[in-house]
Order: structure tokens, then sequence, then C-alpha cells
């Protein structure tokens, strides 16, 4: 297999171009996008009287509103809320037609850039990705109140505007960064950027993404946290220029990275994207590990495809998610998505650092996938071809362990090695799906299996060889304590 | 000159029409007063099955409701204050009891509730044009105080040249949106979903009932 590095150098002095291209293709123009939109368009008339009103009934809100860029700029509540009498779910408010909710299609009318890149990203598409699976897990094992509490919350709802007018409790209040909106838009601003503030300072920290990203199944606080990136910028928050208007990594600070930094950041010539999955050349949180194309079309949508799959051609068509037919516009390969997230390591690291680190990260991968994920899923292959086990999911307990095998601990064991958390790459991680693996999901798959576990079990545990150490019974080691001779 | 008009004019028998008249009037006035009393009354409001639905609603409200026992009745805020104008709002009301007897079913939920709407529409434009009269005989704009630090100052400042009714809607009845903002087939779709009626259900029912 040829590593990274090697494949690096041997792209040679081509990668550099071609990611800023890619870049270029997936962010539009560099920095910080000012806002085109003619000021004579904001500022509405009306906008004064919300704020005379609001300052007497929600002081708290309107004084947020009042410390906002928005404001220095002119633009007040009636320019984010107004509504036209036909939207779904336009309501009079106080002599004045409205929207609750101000949607992603809204804030674009003046952040057209931020929308286009974010406008499916894996961010815009966190509730459509899961809608389908969503009620095995959420309703089954816990109800359709655990929705609105909590799957929502991070990935979104898709809102319900009642007939009424009202926006249905079950949906409704929501900032899930994949909420699917009355007007048909997908996402929160709100999710990151904290309402009616906006603060750039806010969004920029790591704490923007906590709400979400920490946990079980995807504890990056917790791992920026236990990492050299998190522990300097604790440090040395106060030089991370968080305030400022532009801000490159390698420019504007040096402290060190937040989560916006690597994931969205501009960084030396690589431009900022709000598209955040875009540098990702994995896809951790799947039961197996794949390198993902990126696929763009031409009407703005995007699409994850398996590096196992055909490379579409620019130009074809392709059939989508939601079923409609795309024209392919630009393939991201993993490895330009790869090029475009060591360039922002680039600013402090060296060249060889970068890829011996990548090498270290790709290597977890491929032991989780090789040695746990793909075996376990042949296994459960099996048992569920030979309908030893119902096609209900959690029906039955090695369904938890499986479960748990890739999407928590397994996907603990990715991240932490993704973001260099040592403790979260072995004891929170594969230490765990290690011991998830052999003292709880082998035994229970042989006790399904009964007979037939030389074939759906121990046949599988064979294939490749990573398991042969089981067999020898006679490797003694200190490691539980008990010294050579000493045990019976 | 004067006391040939009061031989003239003052007989008896103009002194007993006047007596009679006099008693005919104060009674009718009584009868009047009386008659407005008993048709404001929620018990008279909610002899038709009709009613019965927006006094549920407004039973779960604090206008029915209240701990300081204030309790408003039907009449209350749908009939004018002053006995000529509750006496005309009466006489317009009996339009109500036609469309009970020879309109669409009203007692049916689901076809009150599609016609909830346009009596909503009609009741706030009712306010609206008499200055929300009935929210004032008890409210007085100037006293209102609020739970919240500022609702005094939001009643003198953002009140200006507004009515009671154009900002305090859904109190009491069942919520309906804006008359700008109504959708009906929105409305259609979430009664249908209420009653577990197959869509399209509403529209017919609609068009039934239109013609009585």
């Amino acid at each position: 297999m040829v590593g990274i590095r090697e494949r690096l150098y041997r792209v040679g002095p081509l990668w550099l171009p071609a990611v800023l291209l890619l870049g270029s293709f997936l962010s539009g123009p560099l920095w910080a996008e000012k806002v085109k939109l003619d000021s004579g368009q904001w500022g509405h008339q009306a906008g004064e009287d919300c704020v005379s009103c609001h300052s007497k009934s929600s002081a708290g809100l309107a004084s947020q509103w009042r410390e906002s860029a928005h404001a220095a700029a002119g633009v007040n509540c009636m320019d984010c809320h107004q509504a036209d009498r036909t939207d779904v779910d336009a309501i009079e408010h106080e002599g004045q037609i409205i929207a609750t909710i101000v949607s992603p299609k809204d804030c674009g009318r003046c952040h057209e850039k931020e929308l286009a890149e974010q406008q499916g990203s894996v961010h815009a598409e966190a509730f459509a990705i899961i809608e389908d699976r969503l009620p095995a897990l959420a309703d089954n094992v816990g109800g359709p109140a655990m929705r609105a509490a909590s799957c929502d919350q991070c990935h979104g709802s898709r809102v319900k505007v009642k007939g009424d007018g009202s926006l249905d409790a079950a949906t409704w209040p929501n900032s899930g960064i994949g909420r699917i909106n009355p007007d048909g838009s997908k996402g929160s601003c709100s999710a990151c950027h904290g309402r009616h503030r906006f603060s750039k300072a806010q969004a920029r920290e790591p704490a923007a993404c906590v709400r979400c990203h920490s946990g079980p199944d995807s504890p990056d606080k917790e791992i920026y946290e236990a990492s050299k990136h998190g522990m300097i910028y604790a440090a040395e928050r106060e030089d991370m220029s968080l305030e400022s208007d532009e801000w490159v990594a390698g420019r504007h600070y040096t402290a060190a990275p937040t989560c916006v930094t690597c994931h969205m950041g501009g960084a030396g010539k690589l431009p900022p994207s709000h598209d955040v999955g875009m540098r990702n050349a994995w896809n951790l949180n799947a039961p197996i590990s794949e390198r993902q194309y990126l696929v763009v079309f031409e009407d703005g949508a995007k699409m994850e495809l398996p590096e196992s799959a055909a490379v579409p051609k620019r130009g074809s068509e392709l059939i989508r998610a939601d079923g409609s037919r795309g024209t392919v516009k630009v393939v991201a390969t993993p490895k330009r998505r790869r090029q475009a997230m060591a360039t922002v390591c680039f600013e402090c690291h060296s060249k060889g650092f970068t890829q011996g680190f990548m090498e270290q990260f790709d290597g977890v991968v491929a032991l989780f996938n090789s040695k746990f994920a793909i075996p376990a899923r042949r296994i459960m292959e099996g048992l569920y071809r030979e309908e030893l086990l119902t096609p209900t999911p959690f029906d039955e307990p090695i369904e938890f362990t499986y479960w748990e095998l890739w999407h928590d601990e397994g996907a603990r064991a990715r991240h932490g090695a993704a973001m260099m958390s040592p403790n979260h790459a072995w004891w929170e991680g594969m230490y765990l799906v290690g011991r998830n693996f052999y003292a709880r999901f082998v035994p229970e798959a042989r006790a399904i299996a009964q007979q037939r576990s030389a074939d759906l079990v121990d046949a599988v545990l064979a294939d490749g060889g990573a398991h042969a150490w089981l067999g020898d019974s006679e490797q003694s080691s200190a490691i539980l304590g008990f010294e050579a001779g000493e045990r019976p | 000159m004067r006391r040939w008009i009061s031989q003239v004019l003052i007989t008896r028998h103009v002194l007993i029409a006047l007596g009679l008249g006099g008693l005919a009037g104060a009674l009718f006035v009584a009868f009047l007063i009386e008659l407005d009393e008993v048709t404001s009354a929620n018990a008279f409001c909610t002899s038709c099955h009709s009613m019965t639905y927006a006094a549920e609603s407004y039973r779960e409200s604090p206008h029915y409701d209240s701990p300081s026992g204030v309790r408003a009745s039907c009449g209350d805020c749908h009939v004018s204050p002053g006995l000529i104008a509750a006496t005309w709002d009466h006489f317009v009301g009996t339009k109500d009891l036609l469309k009970q007897l020879f309109g669409p079913d009203y007692d049916d939920p689901v076809v009150n509730l599609l016609h909830l709407p346009e009596a909503a529409f009609s009741a706030r434009e009712w306010f609206r044009k008499r200055d929300s009269a009935t929210c004032r005989r008890c409210h007085l704009q100037s006293a209102i105080q609020g739970e919240r630090a500022n609702t005094a100052a939001i009643h003198r400042e953002e009140a200006v040249g507004k009515t009671c009714i154009d900002c305090h809607y859904n109190l009491v009845h069942r919520k309906v949106p804006d008359a700008r903002t109504f959708k009906r087939d929105a409305w259609n779709r979430m009664i249908e979903e209420e009653f577990g009626l197959e869509p399209g259900t509403a529209e017919r029912l609609r068009s039934d009932g239109a013609g009585g």
C-alpha cells in the first residue's frame, strides 16, 4: 500500500494549485466576504418601532442586538424577520407581517457567499440524512418526546407550521444545524451564531461547536480540550485575535487552531468556507469508514460518494439522494480534500510532520476497519441472513452492542486519532472497541449462532489473522499484575 | 293665553294618555334592559349547541377564570355598552339565529371549526370599528400596569393610534391567524388532521354547508 507521504510527493508541486482551485470552486473568493447588497436594501422603517417596544418587553434581546454588528450597520429586526403574507409561516405581529424563524435563505439575502457554501454541506443535511433512520432509535428505544428535546436539537427538526399559524412545539423551538425550515431551506445559522448579537468572536470559539460535538458518540469538545491544540488555546486565548475582522490562521493569529480554523477557516492561501465537511477525507461516523469524494453540482448542491464508487465525470448526470438529477460541476477526490486540510496544518507544521501525523491517523482508521468494523459487520450480516436475528433494530441485545461498537466507541477512537487526544484514541476509544468486541460482541454472536458459530463467527475471525492471538493461550505477561509463575 | 293652552291641551284624556304612555315607555325600557340582560348572559348564548364550542375555550381563558374573581360574560365583550347600541346589537344578532336554523350545520364540531376563521375576522372588525369599546368597559388603558416591567410604558407609547383588538386577539377563543396571513388550505388540513378525516373533506363540507 502506498502511504500518503509518497502519494503527496508523487503528485509533487501540482497539488498546491489544485487545492487552491478546489478551494475557489467550493468557497468562492478569498476572506470574509463583504456584503454586496446595497445598503438601501436594509434599515426597514418599521424596525424602530420593534426596537422601541422590545426594549421594554424583552430588554435583554434588544440589548444584544444593540451590541451587534447588525445594529452598527443599520440592520434592524424587520430586515431579517419581515415576511410576505403568503409565506407559510407568516404571522401578523403588532401591525407587521413577520416570521419568527429567520432561515439561512433569509440570512443569505445579504450573506450570499456563506449561504452558497452552507447549502448542501454536511451541516445543512444533518437532519435530512438521518430522517429515515431516526425512528428506529429515537421513537422505538426513546420516544417522540426525545426527538424535540434531544436528537432534533442538534440535527434539526422538520419545522411544522400548524394551520392556525403557530409553530408546532414538537418541532419548534429548534436551532439544530440541519433544520428543515418552512421556506424549504436547510439549516440554522443560529446553531453556531448566537442570536441576537451574532458575535464573530463567539462563533470562532470552540464553545460554538460544543452543544453538539460532545458526549459519547462525538466527543470532539473533550478530544480538543485534551489535545495539544486545545491545551495551548486555553493558555493563550488572549492571543487568538478572536475579534479581528478577518481571521486567517498564520496571518491574524498563530497561537492555536480552534475547530473553525481547521474545518472552515482561512489559512494562508486556503480560503475560508461555510462548508464544514469539505476538508474531511473520511466519513468517521460510519459503521466502516471510507474515504469520500465530494461531488459539487451545477446548481450548487453537493453529495458525497465513497472512494469505491466510480468517479463521476465533470458534466455527467447523477441521481442524488433526494431522487433528483444533477449535472456534475466539480469532483473533489479524497486526496484533494486531505490536501486542503493539510494546507491548514502547514501554517504551523512542516510537511513531514503533517504527513506523518496523517499516516498515524489513517492507520487508526484502517485498523478499526479491518480488525473490528468489517468482521463485526460480516458476523451481523450472517446472523441476519440466517434469520437468527429479526430485522427490527434494537430488539436484541447484540444490536446495541454492535451499534455502540462503531457509533460510540469506534467513533471516539477515530475522532481521538483525528484530533490528537491519545486518551480518546485508546482508553475512551479503541480499548473499549476491543473490550466490547472480545468480551461482549463475539460471545453474544456465538450464543446466537450456537452450533453454527464455526462458519458464522469463527471463520470471520480467522480471516486476516488479526485475532490469531486468541488461539495462543500460553502468552504470559505481567500486565494483569501477576508475575510469571504466580498464576496457578 | 297660557291658561287657554292648559285648558285645551291638558285635558283628562291627555293626562291619562301621558300617564299610560309614560308607564308603557318605562315598562318598555325595563323590558329592553331585561332583554339585554337575559340575551347577554352565557346561559342564553350557549343555548344553541354550536356556541358551546366557543364556550369551551372561553372557560379555559383568564376572562372566565380570573384570580380576582372578575368574570366577563359573553355579552360583556360582544354586546356594546349603552341600551340603544345593545338593543341594536341584539337585533343584528338575530341573523345568527337565522343562520343557525337555515345555514350550515354549525352544531357539527368540524363544520363549526371550518367556519370559525370568518367568524373571528368579523368579530375583530366589530371590535375595531367600536374602538374596542367593550374592552374598555373594564380595562382603563392609562391604568394598565401588567406583570412585566414596562407594560405601562408600552401601553402609553407603543399603543398610539392602535385599539385594544389590534394587538390583543386570540385571547379567549381558539387561535385563528390574522386575516392577512390566514391560509384556508392550511387551516382545512389542520382540522382534517385533528378529526382524522380524509384530505379534501373540509372543502366538501364547506361547499355542502353553504347552501344550507
